[in-house]
């Protein structure tokens, strides 16, 4: 009995079955996210009519409300779960699109910029984390993890390094709930302190793309700000991803050094294994929009693409996002993660306002 | 048993990055081609 159930879990399921078990979830996206955009624009109408002052809702901010709504109120049952796992699906195909609306010269300009400014936070942010690890009396993967998670992107990052470094699962789960609460924050904490500031849409941006760690995240802190600040908070997250491979690789080299890891064979072979490939799309389409590939009317056409597969990814950081689940996960990897987020936010919060009178953006 | 989890078991051909990159160029060549003319928001 055992042996037949062992082998039923890994029989092949066909792609069609594969697919229609992903619609239920897919659907549901797609309805919280239009849900979103419908009470952005039918509750500013019915406040205006009614002559009440409200603030402008932006869809971003419904749809992750109403999915946080869902999952932390009725939960979101079984049959959805496979499909809402598919907003990251989204995100990347809707940064690939994105690339539409950036000319190749405006990559390689903000992105040189955003580059150097993401050195500095990746050094800044696993020196930081790995100190707080040590105080805290943290065990020594964990720290890696969460060092890595905060100082490069997020979730991808800590699943990552947890396979280059060997780490426990447990570590990992620590690290990722850690990192995912922190960055269910940010999403109310960075537009309010952007608007106290009088940050820019460039300047808001770029900090967010550089402090916020998972790229869904970071994408929606930007959006929730503006247009403009969502396009370059993902520019500057997919700086930030792009360099995943050398800071895992790093990683993985530290603890083989140690006996606590395996070797790196191939390293050339492992940088490309952990570089995002989506990046690599995003540039070609932004070539081809460079080189007049697509038309004016293409180009709009591409850009409003990406912002369903947008919508579909928000919606998703509503849904997955528990806050029951995330508080189960230990206190201490949170408070360390919370400390060093928050010194992270500090910290390039002070190196874009440097950058912003450098470049007078 | 291990053999016949291996057997039956199919390394995954496409990541989750490469699938998202297929669907986007997809959805870009229709754009390109005319198939999508205007895509509302």
């Amino acid at each position: 009995m055992a042996s037949s159930a062992a082998i039923a879990q890994v029989r092949p399921v066909s792609p069609a079955l594969q697919f229609l078990k992903l619609m239920p979830g897919v659907l549901l996206l797609a309805g919280v996210g239009y849900a979103g955009k419908l009470l952005e624009v039918n509750v500013g109408k019915y406040a205006k009519a009614h002559h009440w002052t409200f603030p402008n809702i932006e869809y971003v901010l419904w749809a992750i409300l109403l999915g946080l709504l869902i999952s932390n109120t009725v939960g979101v049952p079984e049959i959805f779960r496979a499909g809402v796992a598919t907003y990251e699906f989204w995100l990347k195909a809707g940064i690939v699109l994105l690339g539409a609306r950036f000319l190749l010269g405006d990559v390689l300009k903000l992105g040189g910029t955003s580059l150097a400014l993401v050195a500095v936070e990746i050094v800044g942010a696993i020196a930081f984390m790995t100190f707080l690890g040590r105080v805290f009396k943290l065990k020594p993967k964990l720290t890696s993890l969460l060092a890595v998670g905060s100082a490069v992107c997020g979730v991808s990052a800590i699943i990552a390094t947890q396979g280059a470094i060997d780490a426990d699962e447990e570590d990992s789960s620590f690290a990722i709930a850690a990192i995912l609460a922190l960055g269910a924050l940010s999403l109310f904490t960075f537009p309010l302190i952007g608007h106290s500031l009088h940050l820019t849409d460039h300047a808001y941006g770029v900090w967010s793309g550089l402090a916020v760690d998972n790229t869904a995240e970071a994408a929606a802190a930007g959006a929730l700000y503006s247009d403009a600040a969502g396009k370059l908070a993902v520019l500057t997250k997919t700086t930030r991803n792009a360099l995943i491979g050398f800071v895992v690789l790093a990683y993985a080299f530290y603890w083989a050094s140690r006996g606590q890891a395996q070797a790196v064979g191939n390293k050339a072979k492992f940088l490309w294994q952990k570089f995002p490939k989506f990046v690599l799309g995003f540039l070609l389409i932004s070539t081809l929009a460079t080189f007049a590939f697509f038309s004016k009317e293409q180009i709009g056409a591409l850009a409003n693409l990406s912002r369903w597969a947008f919508l579909l990814t928000f919606a998703g950081v509503g849904l997955r996002t528990n806050f029951r689940t995330l508080s189960q996960q230990g206190l201490k990897p949170f408070l360390v993660g919370a400390i060093g987020e928050v010194a992270i936010a500090g910290f390039t919060l002070g190196l874009v306002l440097a950058a912003q009178r450098i470049f007078g953006w | 048993m291990s053999q016949e989890a291996a057997a039956v078991a199919k390394p995954k051909r496409f990541s989750l990055d490469a699938w998202a990159v297929l669907l986007a160029f997809t959805l870009a060549a229709l754009v390109r081609a005319g198939v999508f003319k205007h895509i509302p928001w």
